[in-house]
């Protein structure tokens, strides 16, 4: 029941998160998901059927670039970096969840 | 002046379509790298696990490939970044304690559907951005690709010709079967009709590969997902085109082959579609340009400033032998002065042979409407000539009866005009125009004796096939 309210909170956020995670370095998919789970102490993971999608989906609107690189084991990743645009975006995306959040917090708690 | 003036021109031609070709050339390359046609920057993803048992992550691979419809680069870095995303995944949770397969399991059951994964994947790839730089992508190289293919064909066509000459040759000379010749009494329109068809054929297949391989890599989508809507589109505008727009010299191979064209379009734009396009380097567009345009330049130059490809009008009597009797009988002096109306000139193009002859300037006070006010139903007739190869003979063909065209003579100061659309008659191949008028006693009547010329059919595959001859 609560990963249900949990997945349905998530809807929306992923590119938040994703942008969020990617301001500070490059990382691949996986790391991705790794980082957003660890920042929010295990409270959020995004489902990662839904990472790629939202990865490619940036990358396509230029808030994001993609590179293939060398990794430490195995074979080579694809590194994704924030681009100046992304990073309007970020601030654009924050701006809004900071607005929403307040507002969502506001209501429940009938304030 | 003159020749530094055409030089400007050729040097503007060869630069203004070389700079386009080479435009068109580095824009279906990049295309073709993010089709695969270039080396790929991704390793193999997931290779078969051993034994022969279908590896789980193969399979979920697999059956997510379909729904992507991308570019096979595409598809490789997805499939090569999904087996890295699940091979990580699996290995942590091996480390959490699971059993490589419950591992497995769980890896591929957090990714989700497979199907609904390659979906999502497919819309975040194939944005609207994308699309239009697809579509005008595509439309700019079809322009390139028609002008390659146009450059390509022509050369193509020649060859075709020459071996066709080289085959009747030898027929003729080792069998002693003569082939019909295709060139002689028509000044070679029909083979230079065919020559542009084969041209224009190649050049549209071309433009239609060339707009579906580059819209491909643009929009992100798979060569064999945009080829029907590019086959559609080469069929309804080529076909609209070469039956109704495109005019040109024509005959019935012409014809058959522009017939052809939309198919042939169609067939480029569906058939073995996922090859790559073979690479046109830059050498070979110079090669090209320099083979083709520049002679094309040169050659328009010569004949821009010359005189219309037909004989002057003939001023003088009926010597020798015109067999102007075929048409009627000379107009009596006492019903129109000798020598009052002289042959002026013509031009003939693509829009028609445009006649005019003019009252003699030494009939002082005279107006052609008062020299002709005794006739009615006076029009130019074009009557089949003689063929020019034998200079003996020359003239109206006596055996033919009745005019190839006949059109009514209109007043415009003091001359006669019409346009005869000559070039709108199939294998109107030599002519003799003659001007005639209705006397005083009811009967018809030669006013001028004229001139002749030789056009070919110019028009388009409708206006052949619905020509009144």
């Amino acid at each position: 029941m609560h990963g249900r309210i949990r997945a349905q909170l998530l809807k929306g956020t992923t590119t938040l998160l994703v942008l969020t995670v990617l301001r500070d370095g490059e990382l691949y998919g996986y790391e991705i998901a790794q980082r957003i789970r660890g920042r929010s102490g295990g409270a959020f993971a995004p489902g990662e059927g839904s990472l790629y999608p939202a990865l490619h989906a940036l990358e396509a609107d230029g808030a994001l670039e993609a590179s293939w690189r060398d990794s430490d084991r195995g074979p080579r990743r694809r590194y994704y970096k924030i681009t100046k645009s992304g990073l309007a975006m970020l601030a654009e995306h924050s701006h809004e969840w900071a607005a929403f959040s307040q507002g969502m917090a506001r209501a429940v708690e009938g304030n | 002046m003159d020749a530094l003036s055409g030089w400007l021109t050729i040097i503007l031609y060869v630069g203004g379509i070389g700079g386009f070709l080479i435009a068109t050339v580095a824009l279906v390359r990049r295309s073709e790298r993010r089709l695969g046609g270039g080396r790929s920057n991704v390793s193999p993803a997931a290779p078969a696990a051993p034994g022969g048992s279908p590896d789980p992550i193969t399979t979920y691979l697999d059956q997510m490939t379909p729904e992507l419809m991308l570019p096979a680069e595409d598809v490789a870095e997805v499939r090569a970044e999904l087996a890295d995303h699940l091979g990580d995944s699996i290995a942590n949770l091996e480390a959490e304690g699971l059993e490589r397969e419950d591992a497995v399991r769980e890896a591929l059951g957090r990714l989700g559907p497979p199907r609904e994964l390659g979906r999502q994947l497919r819309i975040a790839h194939q944005s609207t951005r994308r699309l239009l730089a697809g579509v005008g992508g595509g439309i700019f190289a079809a322009g390139g690709g028609f002008v390659l293919g146009y450059l390509g064909g022509t050369a193509v066509g020649l060859l075709l010709m020459l071996a066709t000459v080289a085959g009747a040759t030898a027929l003729s000379t080792v069998v002693g079967l003569h082939l019909p010749d295709m060139t002689s009494g028509d000044g070679g329109s029909t083979a230079n009709s065919i020559l542009l068809a084969i041209a224009i054929a190649v050049a549209a297949a071309a433009a239609t590969r060339y707009a579906v391989r580059t819209s491909a890599g643009l929009s992100r989508r798979s060569p064999g997902s945009v080829a029907v809507f590019w086959a559609v589109a080469a069929v309804l505008g080529f076909g609209w085109w070469f039956l109704f727009a495109y005019r040109g010299p024509q005959s019935w191979p012409s014809v058959a082959i522009e017939l052809c064209i939309p198919l042939i379009a169609a067939a480029a734009a569906i058939v073995r579609v996922e090859r790559p396009m073979p690479h046109v380097g830059r050498w070979a567009i110079v090669v090209l340009l320099v083979g083709a345009i520049v002679p094309m330049v040169l050659l328009l130059g010569v004949t821009s400033s010359g005189p219309a490809s037909m004989t002057t009008i003939s001023q003088s009597g009926p010597e020798p032998d015109l067999h102007l009797a075929t048409v009627a009988p000379m107009a009596p002096a006492a019903w129109l002065p000798d020598g009052a109306i002289i042959g002026g000139g013509w031009g003939s193009d693509a829009s028609g042979t445009r006649v005019a002859f003019d009252l003699n300037p030494s009939l002082s006070g005279l107006t052609m409407g008062s020299v002709l006010a005794n006739w009615r139903d006076i029009r130019f007739e074009a009557w089949r000539a003689l063929p020019d190869s034998d200079p003996g003979s020359t003239g109206i063909d006596p055996q033919y009866t009745t005019p190839l065209l006949a059109q009514p003579a209109v007043i415009s100061g003091d001359s006669l005009q019409a346009v005869l659309h000559l070039e709108r008659m199939r294998y109107s191949g030599m002519w003799w125009v003659v001007l005639t008028g209705i006397g005083p006693d009811g009967g018809r009547y030669l006013l001028q004796v004229g001139g002749g010329g030789n056009t070919s059919f110019n028009g388009s595959v409708w206006d052949w096939l619905t020509t009144a001859q």
